[in-house]
């Protein structure tokens, strides 16, 4: 599971709880009411009489309308952001055999291939959908031709894999300050 | 995992973030003015909104009703974040008249991950058979950084697979493999 769906399992599981609990304290204070007992924990002649004192144009009312907006917003924002995927599909040549490549041991195994260049001494990749960067570290300020080492390897591994969809390489090298 | 559960998370934050949305912003818009400068002015409760329960006795209980639904629809929300599709029975049975044949899922798991443990270059399985719309196998498979990715899949398709569906008797049972190509060094196996 991607770290997306966890963030919006877990809005959700608190979401759901407060709705949960919400509805029956409310169920709990209106039999409280109907058998004249007196409220539990809100008072909802406290509530009416607030709502009806304050217009439109208060501005706690104003600030309060605005919480809801943000609130919903971030509550769609949860909803209808797509994060990072979990893993890259992979040709299929079986039938009924989906195969995959988890995202985070395919960013491991990239790096690895570029680091493995001659010259490089270390490197991070990242990959989304659409794209692999690849950052590689070198000591010499001045070596002609890494970069396009680097992206060979580092095409050379995806080619390996036969990623679904051809992910675009991208490889920026920076040289380590030995001094 | 459970992609239903997630599917409903979506659905279910989109609809309650609209309502949230919606509800702020034409409140705002009120408070603003844009529906009139005496309507700005007006309490948020009107009077006829707040004495329209008197005298309707019905109508807290309709209410009542109404949050119990919703008590229960959260409830169940919250429910289905902990569940999990995994299953741990398969069942086999062809005819229920000559008895009915289940099959322990971690029986297929474990013979499935000892296979694939014996193909070079993987060093870590991990397998699960999930209630997806069907039965569905899940394999989790982890290679070392020298593995042969072409050699490994072609054993896994070609052996793996092909023994799993003749072991639950099933030729066309869906089964997803996540390669995890240099995920590990040494080689293990992974109870699930």
């Amino acid at each position: 599971m991607t770290a997306t769906n966890w963030v919006t399992r877990v809005v959700s599981a608190l979401l759901a709880l407060a709705l949960l609990l919400g509805s029956l304290l409310a169920v709990v204070e209106i039999v409280a009411a109907a058998l004249d007992r007196d409220h539990v924990l809100v008072s909802y002649s406290e509530w009416n009489d607030w709502l009806r004192t304050h217009s439109w144009n208060d501005r706690i009312v104003s600030a309060l309308l605005g919480g809801l907006v943000v609130l919903g917003l971030l509550l769609l924002l949860f909803a209808l952001r797509r994060g990072k995927p979990a893993s890259l599909a992979l040709r299929s040549r079986t039938d009924g055999v989906d195969v995959t490549a988890s995202r985070r041991s395919l960013q491991k195994s990239l790096a690895a291939a570029a680091a493995r260049t001659t010259g490089v001494i270390g490197a991070s990749a990242s990959v989304g959908r659409r794209t692999a960067r690849v950052e590689a570290r070198t000591v010499s300020r001045s070596q002609p031709g890494i970069r396009e080492e680097v992206e060979s390897a580092v095409r050379g591994r995806l080619d390996s894999l036969g990623t679904k969809r051809r992910l675009r390489t991208r490889v920026a090298v920076t040289t380590k300050d030995t001094r | 995992m459970n992609r239903r559960a997630n599917v409903l998370n979506r659905v279910v934050l989109t609809v309650l973030g609209l309502l949230l949305l919606t509800a702020g912003g034409l409140g705002l818009a009120v408070s603003v003015g844009a529906f009139g400068e005496s309507r700005a002015d007006n309490p948020v409760l009107p009077q006829e909104v707040s004495t329209f329960p008197d005298g309707r006795p019905w109508f807290w209980w309709a209410v009542a009703g109404a949050l119990l639904l919703i008590a229960v629809l959260a409830l169940r929300w919250l429910l289905t974040q902990l569940k999990t599709d995994r299953t741990t029975r398969l069942d086999l049975t062809t005819n229920a008249r000559d008895g009915y044949t289940t099959l322990h899922t971690s029986a297929l798991t474990n013979a499935v991950e000892d296979e694939a443990l014996g193909i070079t270059g993987v060093t870590n399985v991990s397998a699960s058979v999930h209630e997806r719309r069907g039965k569905r196998v899940f394999l989790r498979v982890s290679l070392a950084e020298s593995a042969d990715v072409d050699e490994v899949r072609t054993r896994l398709e070609n052996e793996v697979v092909t023994h799993l569906r003749e072991g639950v008797t099933d030729p066309r049972i869906p089964v997803t493999i996540e390669l995890r190509p240099g995920a590990s060094k040494a080689a293990q196996r992974s109870l699930t």
